[in-house]
């Protein structure tokens, strides 16, 4: 049972992270980010698959459990939830000129996408997300991280960054002047 | 008599379009924030067990539904070339995502008109997620009391999101920068858990705003 769980909140945080990259596709034109979002869907479908295995394994053991039917409506509510961010990132991939409206739409939303290069003289520069706390003190979630050596994708605490990344972040308009401090000293 | 009115409706919107597609935009920025707060309210709903947040999110949806229906009549009336229709059916692609997104979130509510004996229903599902959901109460000593979200700036001071507050008997859903903290409030937040644990210290009257931020 706990595994079943512990299945629908990695789809949940999936779907998310695929959400927050589409969205960052669509913004900075990236299809880095579409391609991005496109395989992490197919992880969201195996999560589904492994889901619906589990539960079914459980309602042939244990006869009449109505248990099953919460896990799967809840895997199926998230997975059309990533397949709407498929939709975004297709939008990206399709190669048609973006109309401008869905920028400065996007920039006007409550919750900003940012992408910013981080400073040699950054206080962020040689340390991990978790150590520099970038999220709890400035709202800004990191969603993706291109270095030399290629891209993280929904970056976690251990995740290193190095001076010359640049970071795709995602939180409150109010913090990116915070933020802007933070990448460049 | 309401034919006439739909068409004078549509011919107002057809002539604004003409000149500026400003509504489009807010439209397009409006469904995007409600999907987000849509889905968080969703599975608050289902962590907590509550019929209000459940409610909550079947309003926001038939709404959803509203928007589409406008920004897709928008977008027609507003289409002349061939380019026009492209990038206007990737625009309206983004917003039918929003749309999705919300239905969804419906959908995973219907969860909560389920049997008595299979709750609670998922109590643990967000335990271990990145952006963990909480409720949190602020105590009446509470240093957040009587000030607003955006003066306290908690979403840029602790990378806390509030997603709904319930004052007295009143819930207040997805929150503006004016809404006043109260002695009292429950409050459903989302964010990182090193953000929460500072917010909790404030809240329970352990710490002042103040240390916290500085």
């Amino acid at each position: 049972m706990r595994e079943i769980e512990k299945d629908l909140t990695a789809m949940k945080d999936t779907s998310e992270l695929m959400l927050d990259l589409a969205y960052s596709a669509l913004l900075y034109h990236n299809t880095d980010l579409a391609r991005e979002v496109v395989e992490l869907e197919e992880k969201t479908d195996e999560l589904y698959d492994s889901i619906l295995n589990r539960t079914l394994e459980k309602a042939v053991k244990d006869e009449g459990s109505k248990r099953g039917l919460v896990y799967m409506k809840m895997a199926d509510s998230i997975e059309r939830i990533a397949d709407a961010a498929l939709d975004i990132a297709d939008v990206v991939l399709r190669d048609i000129e973006l109309h401008p409206v869905l920028k400065k739409s996007l920039k006007e939303s409550d919750a900003v996408i940012l992408r910013k290069k981080v400073s040699p003289r950054s206080k962020l520069a040689g340390t991990t997300l978790g150590e520099s706390k970038l999220a709890s003190e400035t709202g800004m979630w990191v969603i993706a991280v291109k270095s030399k050596d290629g891209w993280i994708y929904g970056p976690d605490e251990n995740t290193n960054i190095k001076a010359g990344d640049i970071i795709f972040t995602r939180g409150p308009e109010e913090s990116e002047r915070t933020l802007d401090k933070w990448v460049s000293h | 008599m309401v034919k006439k009115f739909i068409e004078k409706e549509l011919r107002e919107e057809h002539e604004e379009i003409e000149y500026e597609d400003t509504n489009v935009r807010e439209l397009l920025t409006l469904m995007k924030d409600n999907s987000e707060l849509i889905s968080d309210l969703a599975y608050a709903a289902i962590a907590f067990d509550s019929k209000d947040l459940a409610e909550e999110v079947s309003h926001l949806e038939s709404e959803m539904d509203k928007m589409m229906y406008q920004i897709r009549l928008k977008c027609m009336l507003s289409s002349r070339t061939i380019e026009d229709a492209e990038q206007l059916s990737g625009l309206l692609q983004v917003a039918s995502s929003a749309e999705k997104i919300s239905d969804a979130a419906e959908d995973m509510v219907e969860l909560l008109d389920m049997d008595v004996e299979l709750r609670p229903l998922l109590p643990h599902i967000l335990r271990d997620a990145e952006e963990k959901i909480h409720t949190l109460k602020v105590y009446k000593d509470s240093s957040l009391v009587g000030r607003s979200i955006a003066d306290l700036g908690i979403e840029t001071q602790t990378g806390i999101k509030i997603i709904a507050v319930r004052y007295k008997d009143r819930w207040i859903y997805g929150p503006s920068g004016e809404t006043k903290i109260h002695g009292g409030d429950l409050l459903i937040i989302r964010g990182v858990e090193e953000g929460y644990r500072e917010l909790k210290k404030v809240a329970h009257a352990e710490e002042s705003w103040g240390q916290v931020i500085s």
